[in-house]
């Protein structure tokens, strides 16, 4: 209620939030694709050949973000595969089902929900997997993180903080926030007045500064 | 919510007090109160009752249920049940505070009654997190739970609703029944 900046939240369905800073460095993350047609020109664009007017050829391996690959998909002009970072394949989804406790999220791709999401556009047959182990994961980390934010009262949380993804921090802060309301209360700290944040970036002016 | 707003809305439980000062029957927009005589208690909003407490013009007597046997039981039949107990008021934290803050030479045993209650707050809080982690690992669509207070619900109110709302836009994305954006160059 006292803060003058409403962040946009991440869209995590299949489409993102356009105003979300979250969603925006998150379509920054890359994907490992293929190209299916040769691509004229273009070998310099994507990272590979020296050559200003190279073509690349078909079927040469590629690294692009995901916001290049959404917008060059395409079933019927196939110019671009794209595969399954190794994260959400067969492999790693046993292993978030057996115990989702122990992954560290945040070097999996700090945005490991909202990019498995972006995932599901592409056509897939193992999207309905896919969707299913992201809901779990989620699901089997919540206890901890309910637990770990509102029990760390002026703690150094960064321990705890270490090993969630972004999505999940976003939430740790706002338990955080709940607890610390509530505790700052209870000393009677609530009705002591304090200088708002916005202004106390202010900067101190001389009163004789403003006069001359 | 804000902590401060629940104890604003706490304020206008009723409190005995015993005034030292005489006045008529004063008529406020919430209703009436009064009249005060020196010596004869009276029933006042806690709001008045801090503020004359502060100008030292009453003494607080403490509500029957803040005593140290009747919170020791409820305290222990919070531990032993599984859901939670009717509190004997609904702002049972806050009136703790305030009456314990302002008050506290009018009320016996004050710090015995601030761990009981602090015990049982620990203990209401403890559940409504079991609670709410065995709705998100089920997947239930509402569950109700009694007897909660404002206070408790406010301070895990906003986690919780923001996990279920990302939990639910997660669940939407295993129904694959939506037309494809496709665009034709």
């Amino acid at each position: 209620m006292s803060e003058a900046y409403f962040p946009v939240g991440p869209g995590l369905g299949l489409e993102e939030n356009f105003l979300s800073l979250d969603d925006i460095l998150m379509s920054q993350e890359k994907l490992p694709g293929r190209a299916e047609s040769a691509l004229p020109r273009l070998a310099l664009a994507l990272g590979q050949g020296a050559g200003s007017a190279e073509a690349l050829p078909e079927g040469s391996k590629l690294e692009i973000p995901l916001w290049l690959a959404k917008g060059l998909h395409d079933s019927k002009r196939r110019i671009i595969s794209v595969e399954l970072p190794k994260i959400y394949k067969e492999a790693w989804r046993t292993v978030f089902s057996a115990d989702a406790n122990v992954v560290d999220l945040h070097k999996m791709g700090p945005y490991y929900y909202g990019f498995g999401s972006q995932l599901l556009n592409f056509d897939n047959p193992e999207n309905p997997e896919i969707a299913q182990s992201i809901l779990q994961t989620f699901i089997n980390r919540f206890r901890r993180i309910m637990d770990s934010s509102q029990n760390a009262y002026n703690e150094d949380t960064s321990a705890l903080v270490a090993r969630l993804d972004e999505l999940e921090r976003a939430l740790f802060q706002v338990g955080q926030k709940g607890l610390n309301d509530f505790q700052c209360w209870e000393k009677g700290q609530a009705s002591q007045i304090t200088a708002s944040s916005l202004v106390q970036n202010y900067g101190k002016r001389k009163f004789t500064e403003v006069d001359g | 919510m804000e902590p401060a707003e629940v104890e604003f809305l706490a304020e206008k439980e009723l409190v005995t007090i015993v005034p030292n000062f005489s006045l008529d029957r004063i008529h406020l927009i919430g209703g009436d109160l009064g009249p005060f005589n020196p010596g004869l208690p009276v029933e006042v909003p806690v709001w008045l009752a801090i503020n004359l407490k502060q100008r030292q013009k009453c003494r607080l007597i403490p509500p029957e249920w803040m005593d140290v046997g009747k919170l020791e039981e409820i305290r222990d039949q919070e531990r032993k049940e599984d859901t939670f107990t009717p509190m004997p008021s609904p702002y049972y934290m806050e009136l703790t505070k305030l009456l314990l803050n302002y008050a506290s030479d009018n009320i016996p045993k004050a710090d015995e009654i601030r761990t009981l209650v602090k015990d049982t707050w620990d203990t209401r809080m403890a559940k409504l997190r079991l609670s709410a982690d065995s709705f998100v690992r089920q997947q239930e669509a509402h569950a109700k739970l009694d007897n909660l207070t404002l206070m408790e619900i406010n301070t895990t109110g906003t986690f919780l609703t923001q996990a279920l709302d990302h939990m639910y836009k997660l669940r939407t994305n295993l129904q694959p029944g939506e037309s494809a954006h496709s665009q034709d160059f």
